[in-house]
């Protein structure tokens, strides 16, 4: 499962999700666990970067509400 | 003598309209305050009552659905009004807004309008819808120079990133905040793609300020609202009408900030935590799978063993068999072996276990 730079926070949560709930499945096989597991280290980290880096983005309604 | 020079002269129906001019001209708008007396509602549509203090008394109008908030006899109120000399000749106010005035007033409408609207069931706690765990897109309803936006802003930032805000921004105190407050909720609830939360937040104020979020129609718009709803007004003594039908109630705009999204470095510690939990799973498969081949290779390891004990045994059994068959064996049990043609006077040998004997055969004969 490849992992795009684009995607939420909140999407990226749900991938982890996942990659986590994976290891819970019954496709659970030992030699793939390797693989998923540092997929889900470095979803992690991506995560935690956005986390600590992201700003909001604030925009003001153009609409004018003093008017009927 | 000529009296038209010296007094204006004209009729009812234009002194009327010209002491309405003159009173459009003096007084546009103004504001009253004084006790409401002979409160009555005609046909659900028109209000009357009086207008008193200690010195005088007028009469006042005005539609039903300008009622925003319950009114009774004896509140003290402030309307905002125009003069009208009407065509009966009586003077009135012809109200536009009205709001109760001072302390007292002000909770016995907020009383009344709860009670009202509890009935109802505007404020029943099943209606409550939760917020989204973390919100990608929220509206935000407020004033963009109020203090308590800035407020929010600013621990929203802190707490977390990322989140599409659209901002709404309308008056929190006045006679027009509520109709605003209301546009601004109508206009978000009717957007193609909603908002995930609709957030109206205001700082500290007066309790008159704060009466714009006791509004009934503000208050029936928000428990109306399509979009789950978080309202943080004042600071925490302060309860309005409208925190009570938010789906979540914040006790100040930065209250609301909190509860709207969690802290981002809880949220990382939580993604590194998933993660590392994974890390003893795969060591107790891996130890599950280790534990599984070591019995899978004692078991073959056990049966090797027992088959070559097996085997052994066969092998011991087979040597004895022999042991048994072997002609030395015979021989010391006391048995001969006899070499050469057995023939009268032949010369033969005799075989025992120790010995080997010379004879010579003097007869034979068949046994009996």
């Amino acid at each position: 499962m490849s992992v795009k730079n684009n995607k939420t926070i909140a999407e990226k949560t749900a991938t982890l999700q996942e990659l986590v709930a994976w290891f819970d499945g019954d496709n659970f096989t030992l030699e793939k666990a390797l693989e998923k597991f540092s997929e889900a280290e470095k979803l992690a980290a991506e995560i935690e970067h956005d986390l600590l880096s992201l700003k909001n983005d604030i925009e003001v309604v153009k609409a004018r509400f003093d008017e009927v | 003598m000529d009296d038209t020079n010296q007094n204006l002269r004209i009729s009812v129906s234009d002194f009327i309209a010209l002491t309405n001019q003159t009173l459009e001209y003096a007084f546009p708008f103004v504001e009253v305050e004084g006790e409401v007396s002979s409160f009555k509602i005609n046909q659900g549509k028109y209000v009357f009552f009086d207008l008193k203090d200690e010195g005088g008394s007028i009469g006042c109008f005005m539609m039903a659905w300008q009622l925003r908030l319950p009114i009774e006899e004896g509140m003290k109120v402030i309307v905002g009004a125009s003069p009208k000399l009407t065509q009966w000749g009586k003077f009135s106010l012809t109200v536009r807004s009205i709001r109760p005035s001072g302390e007292g007033s002000l909770k016995k409408s907020f009383e009344l309008l709860k009670e009202k609207l509890t009935k109802e069931g505007l404020f029943a706690s099943e209606r409550k819808r939760s917020l989204p765990e973390i919100p990608e897109h929220i509206g935000v309803i407020s004033s963009v120079e109020a203090a308590g936006y800035a407020d929010f802003i600013k621990i929203l930032d802190e707490r977390f990133g990322g989140i599409r805000i659209e901002v709404a921004h309308v008056q929190v105190q006045g006679e027009s905040a509520p109709d605003q407050i209301i546009r601004a909720l109508k206009h978000f609830n009717s957007r193609e793609i909603l908002p995930e939360v609709v957030v109206i937040v205001r700082g500290g104020g007066s309790a008159d300020d704060l009466s714009t979020f006791n509004d009934e129609l503000l208050v029936r718009e928000i428990a109306g609202s399509r979009i789950p709803t978080l309202v943080g007004v004042g600071h925490e003594v302060d309860v309005t009408l409208a925190d009570l039908a938010a789906d979540v109630r914040a006790a100040t705009p930065s209250n609301a900030a909190q509860l709207l999204v969690p802290h981002r470095r809880e949220v990382a510690k939580r993604v590194r935590h998933k993660v590392n939990l994974l890390v003893p799973r795969i060591e107790r498969i891996m130890d599950q799978q280790e534990t599984l081949v070591r019995h899978i290779v004692q078991g073959a390891f056990e049966s090797l063993t027992r088959k070559q004990a097996q085997a052994e045994e066969r092998l011991e059994m087979l040597r004895q068999v022999l042991y048994q068959l072997d002609p030395r064996i015979v021989l010391k049990r006391g048995y001969a072996i006899v070499h050469g043609d057995v023939q009268p006077g032949a010369v033969i040998e005799i075989e025992k276990s120790d010995i080997l004997i010379t004879a010579e055969v003097r007869d034979v004969s068949k046994k009996q």
